[in-house]
């Protein structure tokens, strides 16, 4: 444990471009830390867990800030989005509930007004209560370099607490959505000891489609955070829920099997519990929310 | 508040708006991480990583190479004279020497240029340590063998309390149903939001400066000036803003030694401010406690007999301990509820953690949670009503306990009685909504507990040529509203507005200060000496105004700025006209004093238990209503309702601001809020994240009520007040818990993993 | 190295050179002389640092003073105008939501900024809005009631 101090020196680089973070990266490898919102890496640098030479500055960079539709592709969300952004943005509530409600969690109003979507995955903390929202709706992400882009899918980003795919040089410039097929619905539920500024003990988010006209359920994923290293798709209680009526028993069914999906390392009986209650509570939200959705389609 | 007992008050007995709000809400009230003198120089402090170890040797020699540093000190830089708050406790030295006792224990500091120096300069300080086995638990310190934390004593006991009145034995033949249970209590942090911050300035006289955030002034100031063997003239203290004390203020701190010893090094002012995760790890906790209490009662609810016994883990150092462990009987467990056996064993234990000592409420929370939760059982073993059984054994006025305290006005089974209305408690029972419950408890709250040493009031009034009052007392504003409701005291005494007395930062050069800011103690010890003191102003100008009125001087009356026989209020002179008369007619300043103190109190016996402890006695009781989500076990409080005797509250909403405050103060403790330690003695918690205080979210609806007493020992039938409900919440949730789902906790915190464990076994 | 940067605050242009390391709380405190704005925990966690940027609170311990060139900043200091108090604050005062003070700069900027966007919050909001400011005086029901009973803008 360590006391927090003021923050260390370095040389700051506000980056206008992506090439430009990018060649700044590549050319002090290992000596440089990227500036997003800031909420964790100036945490991190205070307590002296990151000592960087050089913080390169995004927030110049032009088109990292929007939400905006990306054709088939679905919705495209710039890595410095803020949670607040995504919380507030009726798009967001009406078609991607999970991630509003997730965004709308984290930390403070204080700290949703600086803290960016890409900083909470690129942090990757086994809490991000992005993740899960974004595990369920399936996002992809965008990671750039000087030498080009490549897609990755969430499920492949995390790789341990506080790590990912991620290259030294590379940066995260988009998350990508797709949009929810047919009748469907999203929702995240989440547990602290006390209501606002507390970590996730037991994060869950759900997304889901019923077959039209029933209670079927055509496709769900469900994402977890804080009971495994890494933010986790919950594959088996998945494949419980595909292709079957809902009903609240299988829901119940799957939820258990989610829980044993799940490995929790402090309280972790107490954890797997609530990995039963958080997902039976997502998915029930998910499948109302799809059940009343008139339009048919996510869009 | 029953109308009909609203006497014919100006401004006491007001909701008025407290007088420092304008310069809180500006941000132009100054607290002492605001402050610098010409020249400051920044301090930082290094701190053991070890919970017990020798220090074989600090070398600084690279530190002092550093370009900015300008001072480095140890603890071989003080006298080596150990402080503390009683002769026999004095444990405690302005940093370590030859042996660190808690995690986070100074070590040495370093004044420099600014502070991003000092913090550098921190890490080029080698210390070699030679780690010691901790003592960690109240097991450890107490088995067999342990080892010994202090060289001085020969065992980790710091101080111990029997007392035994009546004859428990008996008294448990007596009863028709004994019940025993074991409670225990954990470590919380006590959380203000203002860490601990001080400038300290040493001339070339070596006279001395320092402006802190302290609760407590005169307790920094004694402890500093022993400890640095000064004499008091030698060392002023000058008071500014507090961001909250909570009993976490109160004692001269390393941070306060360091600053001067290096001010005293460099010449230059030095300004420590600590990092919230310093205070956290580091700095006071409230005891954890181990608490054995059997009761006795008659069928029909009549308490008989009670018997506790209680161990305190209080960390490194004695602190206020040996007052905490009587206090929980005398103020915790003899009241508010007659009994007629009483036995009561206890024990303060070191521990190689943060040291304990008291905290908003001192001991009586854990008291009252341990004895109202386990008469509550009782109660409903019997099958009996929780608020008639707490009606019928309620303390009434003018009696006394089996320890010889005298209880003057006491309105606790009027407060019940309101409790019991203002919640619908009769047709509750029909309608109970599932997974909610009611939990009620009952508290004493003492109105400034009489201490050794200093321990009397004084004020004094000075009235300008011009009309304007300053008021000098010795009473901290902590945020609790001393200086409102002293205000509203001396305004109602001269009959002058409120906003027309003026106030100073607390100066131990100026004012005689207060024995400090504790046991609710400051409107009613310093209440009488303002009050006094404004007296004596008034009587001075009575006399020169009774010849210009032809009044006799016992009949002149001071009301709205205006000066008046009772017998004839139509013949009236300016109060400014009067003043100006004293000074320019007469020659005479006028310059009131007052002083109080409770000298008819003998000292409590530490040692038995026995006798008075204050002069008025305030009664609390509290219902809370909770709501548990029985899949997740979270415990939400929604709504809290008080009602108490406080004598005559001199400001409602400050009042019920302080109380509603400490609901949610206490209500952490209750549900969430524990200082956990790895097993080498390490906090596992430093910040607010980790550390989990109530926010908004948390906080109930809040009714209140008040049963005026008019207390004849109070000014103007006050009684202290401030940390009544601190006392019932703990009980009041523990209760309404097992009302809301049948599941009773006797380890607090009362964690929604340990509901669950419950709700599942018994599934 | 130090690096120019201009800050707007509570209306006053301020051109100053900072090192990259500072904190927009230590250049508002330390370098302006602005001391309303506190420091409680210099991590995020506690709101009493809470100052508005672009109409928005944020946490000033979390922002590098760098990256707040050319922006607008309100302080506490800013919020009275030319000493008359803002509705705000004499709402504070009115409902006994002040105690020791030390969490109320930043309580009245977390209030500002939601009521200068939403002229009639619901409970919901105000305590949404507050949800970051972290009170251990424990005034938040009053605190509550005072941001509630300012209906509309100033
Ligand atoms: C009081 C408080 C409460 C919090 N509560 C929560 C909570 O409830 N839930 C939660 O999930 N989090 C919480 N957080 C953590 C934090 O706010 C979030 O993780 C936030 O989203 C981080 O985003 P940022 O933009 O501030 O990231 P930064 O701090 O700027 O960056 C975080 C990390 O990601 C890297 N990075 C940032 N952007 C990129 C990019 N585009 N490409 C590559 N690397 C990048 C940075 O170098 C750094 O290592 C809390 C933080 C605080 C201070
Ligand atoms: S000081 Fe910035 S949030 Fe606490
Ligand atoms: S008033 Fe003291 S912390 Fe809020």
């Amino acid at each position: 444990m360590t006391y927090i101090r003021r923050l260390p020196s370095f040389e700051y680089v506000s980056a206008s471009t992506v090439k430009e973070a990018c060649a700044v990266l590549s050319n002090n490898k290992g000596k440089v830390k990227i500036l997003a919102g800031g909420t964790d890496l100036l945490v991190q640098m205070k307590e002296r867990k990151v000592v960087p030479e050089y913080v390169i500055g995004l927030k110049q960079i032009s088109g990292l800030n929007k939400i905006e539709e990306n054709g088939k592709a679905g919705l495209r969300i710039g890595t410095l989005v803020t949670h607040h952004e995504i919380a507030r943005s009726p798009q967001m509530q009406e078609n991607f509930t999970c991630l509003a409600k997730a965004c709308e969690k984290i930390g403070t109003p204080q700290v949703r007004n600086l803290g960016t979507i890409g900083g909470n995955l690129c942090n990757a903390g086994p809490s991000a209560d992005s993740a899960p929202a974004l595990l369920a709706l399936g996002a992809v992400l965008t990671l750039q370099t000087g030498r080009g882009e490549r897609q990755v899918p969430l499920e492949k980003f995390f790789t341990g607490p506080f790590s990912t795919i991620l290259e030294e040089d590379e940066l995260l410039t988009f998350i990508t959505i797709p949009h929810l097929k047919g009748k469907s619905g999203s929702a995240y539920h989440y547990l602290t000891k006390r209501t606002a500024v507390d970590e996730t003990l037991v994060g869950a988010a759900a997304a889901l489609s019923l077959k039209a006209g029933d209670d079927v359920c055509e496709d769900v994923k469900i994402g977890l955070c804080s009971v495994a290293p890494t933010p986790i798709r919950a594959l088996k209680a998945e494949s419980k829920l595909k292709g079957k009526k809902l009903t609240d028993g299988l829901i119940e069914e799957a939820s258990r099997i989610a829980s044993g999906e799940s490995r929790p390392r402090s309280w972790a009986e107490y954890r797997r519990d609530m990995v039963a209650v958080m997902v039976k509570r997502a998915v029930t939200e998910a499948w109302h929310r799809a059940a009343a959705n008139k339009k048919g389609s996510g869009k | 508040m029953n109308k009909s007992d609203l006497k014919d008050y100006a401004v006491v007995g007001k909701p008025i708006r407290r007088v420092d709000g304008p310069a809180k809400v500006t941000g132009k009230a100054t607290y002492a991480g605001d402050l610098l003198l010409p020249g400051t120089l920044h301090g930082k402090i290094l701190r053991s990583p070890y919970a017990h170890a020798r220090i074989l040797n600090i070398d600084y020699s690279r530190a002092m190479k550093l370009h900015g540093v300008r001072a480095v000190v140890t603890g071989r830089d003080f006298p080596g004279v150990r402080y503390g708050f009683m002769p026999q406790t004095r444990d405690q030295l302005p940093m370590a020497t030859d042996k660190v006792k808690h995690y986070g224990e100074a070590v040495a500091a370093v004044a420099a240029i600014d502070e991003d120096i000092a913090e550098e300069a921190l890490d080029l300080i080698d210390v070699e340590y030679e780690e010691l086995t901790p003592v960690l638990t109240i097991d450890d310190a107490m088995k067999e063998g342990a080892v010994i934390i202090h060289d001085h004593m020969d065992t980790n006991i710091a101080a111990s309390s029997k007392m035994h009145f009546g004859d428990v034995e008996k008294g448990f033949k007596e009863s028709d149903y004994i019940r025993e249970e074991k409670f225990t209590t954990q470590r919380v942090s006590i959380g203000f939001i203002e860490p601990h911050a001080v400038i300290v300035n040493v001339d070339n006289s070596g006279n001395v400066l320092i402006q802190g955030s302290k609760q407590s002034p005169y307790i920094t100031w004694r402890h500093f000036c022993r400890a640095m063997d000064l004499p008091l003239g030698k060392v002023r203290i000058i008071n500014p803003y507090v961001g909250g004390g909570f009993s976490g203020k109160h004692e001269a701190l390393d941070l306060d030694f360091a600053a001067a010893a290096l001010s005293k090094k460099t010449g230059f002012p030095v300004k420590i401010v600590l990092s919230q995760d310093e205070v956290i790890a580091a700095f006071k906790q409230r005891h954890a406690k181990h608490v054995e209490i059997k009761i006795g009662m008659k069928k029909d609810g009549t308490l008989v007999a009670c018997e506790c016994k209680m161990i305190a883990e209080g960390g490194a150092y004695a602190s206020v301990g040996p007052f905490n462990i009587v206090i929980f009987a005398t103020s915790g467990l003899l009241l508010p509820y007659r009994m007629s056996h009483f036995k009561y064993e206890a024990h303060r234990v070191y521990t190689n953690k943060p040291w304990c000592g008291s905290v908003r409420g001192q001991s009586i929370p854990i008291a009252r949670f341990a004895f109202e939760s386990l008469f509550n059982m009782m109660i409903d073993d019997l099958g009996l009503d929780q608020l008639e059984v707490r009606k019928k054994n309620s303390i009434l006025s003018g009696e006394s306990t089996i320890n010889k305290m005298t209880v003057g006005t006491a309105g606790m089974v009027e407060a019940i009685e309101k409790l019991g209305e203002m919640i619908g408690w009769d047709g509750r029972k029909k309608k109970k909504a599932p997974y909610r419950g009611i939990g009620i408890a009952c508290s004493p709250q003492v109105s400034g507990a009489r201490m050794g040493g200093h321990f009397g009031s004084s004020a004094v009034v000075k009235v300008d040529e011009d009309g304007g009052v300053c008021l000098i007392h010795g009473g901290t504003e902590i945020g609790q509203g001393c200086d409102t409701v002293l205000a509203q005291m001396a305004a109602e005494v001269i009959g002058v507005p409120v906003e027309e007395i003026r106030q100073m930062e607390e100066d131990s050069d100026v004012a005689v200060l207060e024995a400090g800011m504790f046991s609710s103690r400051c409107t009613f010890w310093a209440g009488h000496a303002v009050k006094r003191a404004a007296e004596d102003a008034c009587q001075q100008l009575a006399e020169i105004a009774a010849p210009l009125l032809e009044a006799s001087k016992d009949d002149i009356v001071f009301k709205n700025k205006t000066v008046f026989s009772r017998k004839n209020p139509g013949r009236a002179i300016a109060f400014i006209d009067l003043v100006r008369n004293a000074y320019y007619t007469k020659g005479q300043p006028i310059y009131g004093r007052g002083s109080y103190s409770a000298s008819n109190i003998p000292m409590p016996d530490l040692k038995t238990g026995e006798g008075d402890v204050t002069n008025a006695w305030a009664f609390f009781a509290q219902a809370v209503e909770v709501e548990v989500d029985p899949e997740t076990g979270r415990v939400k409080v929604l709504k809290s309702v008080c009602t108490r005797d406080v004598g005559r509250p001199i400001n409602p909403m400050l009042l019920d601001a302080q109380l509603e405050g400490g609901t949610v103060f206490t209500s952490g403790q209750a549900l969430y809020e524990e200082c956990c330690f790895d097993e080498k003695g390490r906090p596992l918690q430093n910040s607010f994240l980790d550390y989990k205080m109530p926010t908004v979210m948390e906080a109930p609806e809040n009714e209140h009520f008040d049963i005026i007493t008019d207390d004849p020992n109070g000014p103007f039938g006050a009684k202290g007040a401030g940390e009544g409900s601190n006392g019932t919440t703990l009980a009041a949730i523990a209760n309404a818990v097992e009302d809301a789902i049948g599941v009773r906790i006797k380890d607090l915190p009362i964690t929604p993993e340990k509901i669950l464990a419950i709700l599942k076994q018994r599934r | 190295m130090k690096r120019p940067v201009e800050l707007t605050v509570n209306g006053v242009l301020y051109k100053l050179e900072i090192e990259p390391r500072r904190t927009l709380l230590e250049v508002i405190r330390e370098i302006i002389g602005l001391t309303g704005t506190k420091r409680g925990c210099d991590r995020g966690n506690c709101g009493s640092c809470t100052v508005i940027m672009d109409q928005k609170p944020i946490a000033s311990c979390l922002v590098l003073a760098v990256e707040a060139h050319g922006k607008n900043i309100t302080t506490i200091e800013g919020v009275a105008d030319h000493g008359h108090l803002h509705p705000l604050q004499e709402a504070f005062l009115e409902h006994g939501a002040i105690q020791c003070g030390f969490c109320t700069p930043g309580m009245v900027m977390s209030a500002k900024a939601l009521i200068d966007n939403n002229q009639a919050p619901l409970e919901s909001e105000i305590k949404e809005a507050i949800s970051g400011n972290l009170c251990r005086c424990g005034g938040y029901a009053r605190i509550v009631k005072a941001i509630a009973s300012v209906k509309a803008k100033s």
